[in-house]
């Protein structure tokens, strides 16, 4: 089956009556390009045979990132939706780079929502063309969610501040050009964009993770990091708030990513079923198979039209916080049970087999990362409670 | 140099549904640029960018084609010229017909390229019945195209070797996949293929059929298959060796 499909087709249709066949065009493009020249090499991204770089530059280079940016900056002007459906396709061919991806234009995300003229000038365009690659740098050893008990520092010094902390857990670190970076200042919590190489710049290892192996995570350390006045981005005391909104968006994406990894585990699964035999009969004739067959396909959908619906109230610029975060709680957690179901479903084969529990692992990281699903869970409650009033 | 590429709009066999029946859905079947007809208009940019001058696209098909045109214009193409007829009513000899009355319309060119075979239908007959038409040279299995100056050398991939043959400017020419790697249209460029010249012209006014008889399609169905079910057992190295034999013996893999 097409990585771009006739279900999505349908969505676009659906979502946009008028517009949707240069979308389409723009969406089945991008993913006969996945399919041929980024689906094949996933399994070896997994097991680190195939370094990241390459087809990355090469989704960068078909404009992948450039998709929801205006034009002024070298995007394409279209919809989030658009770009959140690429993101979809991109989890189902591969999540580590999807991964790093999402990470990279959310930064872009964030420069051009809370950048001056000028810092946008400078690095989105190269960002948005792929030219530069970005980096979002929040995490740190001893904060998460809780983004305001953040320790690194920022201090302003004549025309510098001198960053001093560390970063952990950060995706496209010591790889990337460009880092956004969240350090405390006077004022509280405050956003910086730090260029590399910087003498004042440094990486820890890279970290061991369960799945999502193709991308680099590492330890971002600040050691007296002089970063020009021109650089610090938006209000300074503000940066908490950027984070928040910024993530709101990249959570649209998360859940779209999840929708694709969830899509080919699911894949996979089905074709087992037919192709298996147990008892004489093909397994997909057993009911208790076919309740799993119908709960994955269930979750699929359904995690498709949460991202599309979030999507759709970012663009209307109506506050859209609690929709990015029932579709990213509800498309990750729906994207592990996809792919236990998966393992489950391949018996011995699944736990065994590289090229189907990768998908579990890679699923795992995102109930954790950017929002957990419990932090999560509580601003859409709160949300909601302040909604009803 | 101007150059003709010939392309057809047609049914993407990856998403073809058949239904209980056995009959293909055709209504409704989502549509695609036939496979090899990419590694024409590949060879088409490339003529181009050598010699320069003028690619341009033509298909006969129904407003559908529309999206291949696109995509043709999209990796690079300079215009297009859509035969308005419907491609399950016409035959072969009525697509060849109608594309040479686009193109002599449009011409004259000095090559003309087409794909060995559509990826749905796949008879190989509008290509030769083209040139017919259009009184030029035809190289079918085209694997290698060297234009210079009034002629061109053209290497074939025949059965079990490579024939080069030389043909005079114009000529038409069937190309096959190992001619090249078709590129990817990045997104600005599909974007902008919205803008370039897209013209449609009605194919019956164009090529009137007159008192040209045609087959007309009845039916259509997918031919059953039956799997063999063979199971191989041993070990690892046991077992692909067996599979390498069972293969070779069906005739997958070469003796």
């Amino acid at each position: 089956m097409a990585i771009y499909n006739a279900e999505h087709r349908r969505l676009m249709e659906m979502f946009y009556p008028s517009d949707n066949q240069e979308y389409s065009e723009v969406l089945s493009s991008l993913g006969t390009f996945m399919q041929k020249e980024i689906l094949p090499v996933s399994p070896k991204l997994d097991t680190g045979e195939v370094p990241i770089m390459g087809p990355r530059k090469a989704l960068f280079e078909q404009g992948m990132c450039r998709i929801p940016f205006p034009a002024k900056y070298g995007g394409l002007g279209l919809p989030f939706s658009v770009y959140a459906n690429a993101v979809e396709l991109l989890g189902t061919a591969d999540a580590s780079i999807a991964l790093s991806i999402e990470i990279h234009n959310a930064v872009a995300e964030g420069l051009l929502r809370y950048g001056s003229e000028e810092q946008r000038k400078k690095y989105l365009q190269r960002i948005v063309s792929g030219k530069s690659l970005a980096s979002f740098a929040l995490t740190e050893p001893a904060s998460g969610s809780d983004a305001g008990n953040m320790a690194t520092t920022a201090e302003r010094k004549g025309g510098d501040y001198i960053i001093n902390g560390s970063k952990m857990f950060i995706t496209n670190a010591g790889e990337a050009d460009l880092y956004l970076v969240f350090a405390k200042t006077r004022r509280g919590p405050s956003c910086f964009i730090v260029e590399a190489p910087n003498p004042g710049l440094k990486f820890g290892g890279e970290l061991g993770k369960l799945g999502m192996k193709g991308s680099k995570t590492s330890e971002v350390i600040f050691s007296d990091c002089r970063v020009p006045v021109e650089d610090h981005m938006g209000e300074e005391g503000k940066g908490a708030d950027y984070a928040k909104e910024i993530l709101h968006g990249a959570r649209i994406v998360v859940a779209a990513l999840n929708v694709g990894i969830a899509q080919i585990a699911y894949s996979k699964a089905l074709a087992y079923t037919k192709a298996r035999r147990a008892f004489g009969k093909s397994i997909a004739e057993f009911q208790l198979i076919r309740e799993k067959i119908a709960d994955m396909k269930t979750g699929i959908s359904a995690g498709r039209l949460l991202y599309f619906y979030a999507s759709k109230v970012k663009e209307s610029g109506e506050d859209f916080s609690s929709e990015a975060s029932q579709a990213k709680v509800f498309a990750t957690e729906m994207s592990l049970r996809v792919c236990d179901h998966a393992i489950q479903i391949h018996g011995g084969y699944g736990y065994t087999t590289d090229d189907l529990h990768r998908h579990w692992r890679d699923a795992r990281l995102l109930t954790i990362g950017e929002g957990t699903s419990e932090v999560l869970r509580m601003l859409i409650a709160r949300r909601e409670l302040a909604r009803s009033l | 140099m101007k150059i003709a590429v010939c392309v057809k709009h047609a049914v993407d066999e990856t998403e073809l549904k058949i239904d209980p029946s056995g009959r293909p859905q055709l209504t409704g079947a989502v549509g695609k640029m036939s496979t090899f007809d990419k590694n024409a208009v590949e060879e088409g940019l490339r003529l181009k960018t050598t010699h320069s001058g003028e690619v341009v696209v033509f298909t006969v098909g129904t407003a559908d084609s529309k999206k291949t045109m696109k995509e043709a214009l999209a990796m690079g193409a300079d215009r297009g010229v859509i035969v308005l007829a419907d491609p399950l009513e016409v035959d072969a000899a009525r697509t060849a017909g109608m594309l040479a009355a686009a193109i002599k319309r449009g011409g004259p060119f000095d090559v003309v390229l087409c794909s060995e075979g559509s990826s749905d239908a796949y008879t190989g007959l509008v290509p030769p019945m083209l040139a017919e038409f259009l009184g030029m040279a035809y190289v079918g299995y085209a694997r290698k195209v060297e234009v210079s100056g009034a002629s061109a050398r053209i290497g074939r991939s025949l059965e079990d070797s490579v024939e080069v043959v030389e043909t005079p400017v114009p000529f038409v020419a069937a190309v096959v996949s190992e001619i090249n790697e078709p590129r990817y249209p990045t997104l600005i460029q599909i974007m902008q293929a919205s803008k370039k010249p897209l013209e449609e012209l009605n194919g019956e006014q164009l090529a009137p059929a007159g008192d040209y008889k045609q087959a007309s399609l009845v039916s259509m169905s997918a031919q059953p298959s039956s799997r063999k079910h063979v199971v191989i057992q041993g070990s690892p190295e046991e077992a692909a060796a067996k599979l390498v034999d069972a293969l070779t013996k069906e005739g997958v893999l070469p003796k």
